[in-house]
């Protein structure tokens, strides 16, 4: 049997961590952060009934972190009578997006074509949302399943980007950018994000700027947005995993360092 | 003259989304619809059959001369269910289509994308080391992010929020708008090189 190696240990190591800390289903409460604050005093000050488009450009990859973050989002909207009409521009995101409006849709009691619609996947996002600005109709001449996109009486109230009260992309990488740099600068349409924890350093510069109005990022994100709208979800749960993966991080850290400078002196000695 | 052809072309389309950006005539805001609408999303199919096309040769290529016959033959089959399933039982909710991806895609790339962590661990033990003045700052910026992202309520200490609020909002925010602004500039330039022609590589010849 080939001999375990230290990463070997280190891999092990992180697994007991992360299991163990799931197994023990706690909920730890947090401190909200004032990105999160802001985020939801934004969603909070859009009038009931508004019609927002929820953008899901995000892979399948990312939904450990994605899914929380967007079912906290959507259960804020439909709670506060939001009208989400969904998108993707990432064919991944398509089917999540779906799924995850459906789920939450029915958890409001929620009636498909008068409350929220799905209108799919645009390849192209530069051309969709250029073309979204123009014309929605045109640029989803069907929803997701197949429906004509007037015969869903939602819709027959939007006819362009700047008709929506606000976009929301729910992202893992660029296409935030994207939004502001197309929806919000051309068409002046107000862009907010949620995005993966890896990304938020990426967007700061657009929210300091005032082009991205809020912006929730990562697993902790999603936690705090669960306690501010009073619902407990899958944020909250992974917190504790999260953390203690973090701190064993920072263990493997440490020891790795005190090796590294015992070595040195020793050979400094030698 | 095939080459000269492909530049006017880029050229021309390049000026003409350039003026469209900027134009509320409702003539240019037809034009914009047709070209995304239509022009772009024509473009996009194709490169997405040459990529199909591609990934079926490549595979079927390998399975004859029997390389990793049973990955590619799965990564095939993948390719060539889904459409099936999609345009056989459709895309809705309780589809065979939804099914797969939820069960068995998602999960997949999920568990992927996961084992980064096992290499973030394995690399924290092994190269993240204060070997320098500026990798022992980049570490210590990394312990504060860390702490101050992993602890609760009352016991988060508030010099490490105030500490991981800095480092975001100066040192970070200023090298990543060093970078967006770098990234601007270069698109631009290589925007303005494409229209003109001086920039001639993607014709697959020399500059």
């Amino acid at each position: 049997m080939k001999k375990l190696e230290s990463r070997h240990w280190a891999f092990l190591g992180l697994a007991i961590v992360v299991i163990g800390t799931m197994l023990l289903n706690l909920e730890p409460d947090l401190d909200v952060s004032p990105d999160t604050i802001r985020m939801h005093a934004f969603i909070d000050s859009l009038p009931a009934g508004s019609i927002i488009l929820v953008s899901f450009d995000h892979e399948a990859s990312a939904l450990p972190e994605i899914k929380p973050l967007a079912t906290a989002f959507l259960r804020h909207a439909f709670g506060k009578g939001l009208r989400p009409v969904g998108i993707a521009l990432m064919a991944e995101g398509t089917a999540v997006g779906y799924r995850l409006m459906e789920q939450v849709a029915a958890e409001y009691h929620k009636q498909y074509g008068i409350d929220y619609a799905f209108l799919g996947y645009q390849p192209q996002y530069i051309a969709a949302i250029l073309s979204l600005g123009e014309s929605v109709k045109q640029t989803f001449p069907r929803d997701y399943v197949g429906h004509p996109y007037d015969s869903l009486p939602l819709l027959r109230e939007v006819h362009k980007l700047s008709d929506f009260g606000a976009v929301i992309s729910i992202a893992d990488g660029n296409m935030v950018t994207h939004w502001v740099e197309y929806g919000r600068a051309r068409f002046n349409v107000t862009v907010a994000a949620f995005v993966t924890a890896v990304m938020v350093t990426s967007y700061d510069p657009y929210v300091s700027s005032g082009q991205l109005r809020a912006m929730v990022g990562g697993l902790r994100g999603a936690a705090e947005y669960e306690k501010l709208i009073g619902i407990g979800g899958a944020g909250r749960r992974g917190m504790l995993a999260q953390a203690a993966s973090h701190l064993y991080v920072l263990a493997l850290i440490l020891v790795g360092n005190v090796i590294y400078f015992t070595t040195r002196s020793r050979k400094g000695r030698g | 003259m095939s080459r000269r052809v492909a530049q006017i072309v880029c050229a021309v389309f390049g000026v003409l989304m350039f003026l469209l950006f900027f134009s509320g005539h409702p003539t240019a805001k037809a034009i914009t619809l047709a070209i995304t609408t239509q022009y772009w999303q024509v473009i996009a199919a194709f490169a997405l059959i040459v990529g199909a096309v591609s990934f079926v040769r490549v595979n079927v290529k390998a399975i004859q001369r029997r390389q990793d016959i049973p990955f590619r033959a799965i990564g095939l089959l993948g390719m060539i269910s889904m459409p099936v399933l999609a345009i056989g039982w459709g895309i809705g909710g309780s589809s065979p289509f939804l099914w797969v991806f939820e069960n068995i895609q998602a999960p997949m790339q999920s568990t992927v994308f996961a084992l980064l962590a096992f290499f973030v661990a394995s690399a924290s033990l092994r190269g993240f080391r204060a070997r320098s003045i500026p990798a022992a700052i980049l570490l210590v910026s990394a312990v504060v992010m860390l702490l101050s992202r992993s602890w609760f309520e009352s016991t988060t200490s508030s010099f490490l929020l105030t500490a991981s609020d800095w480092l975001r909002n100066y040192p970070s925010m200023a090298a990543r708008r060093a970078i967006l602004i770098g990234i601007g500039l270069g698109s631009l330039t290589t925007s303005l090189r494409l229209i003109v022609g001086i920039e001639r590589t993607w014709l697959g010849g020399s500059r």
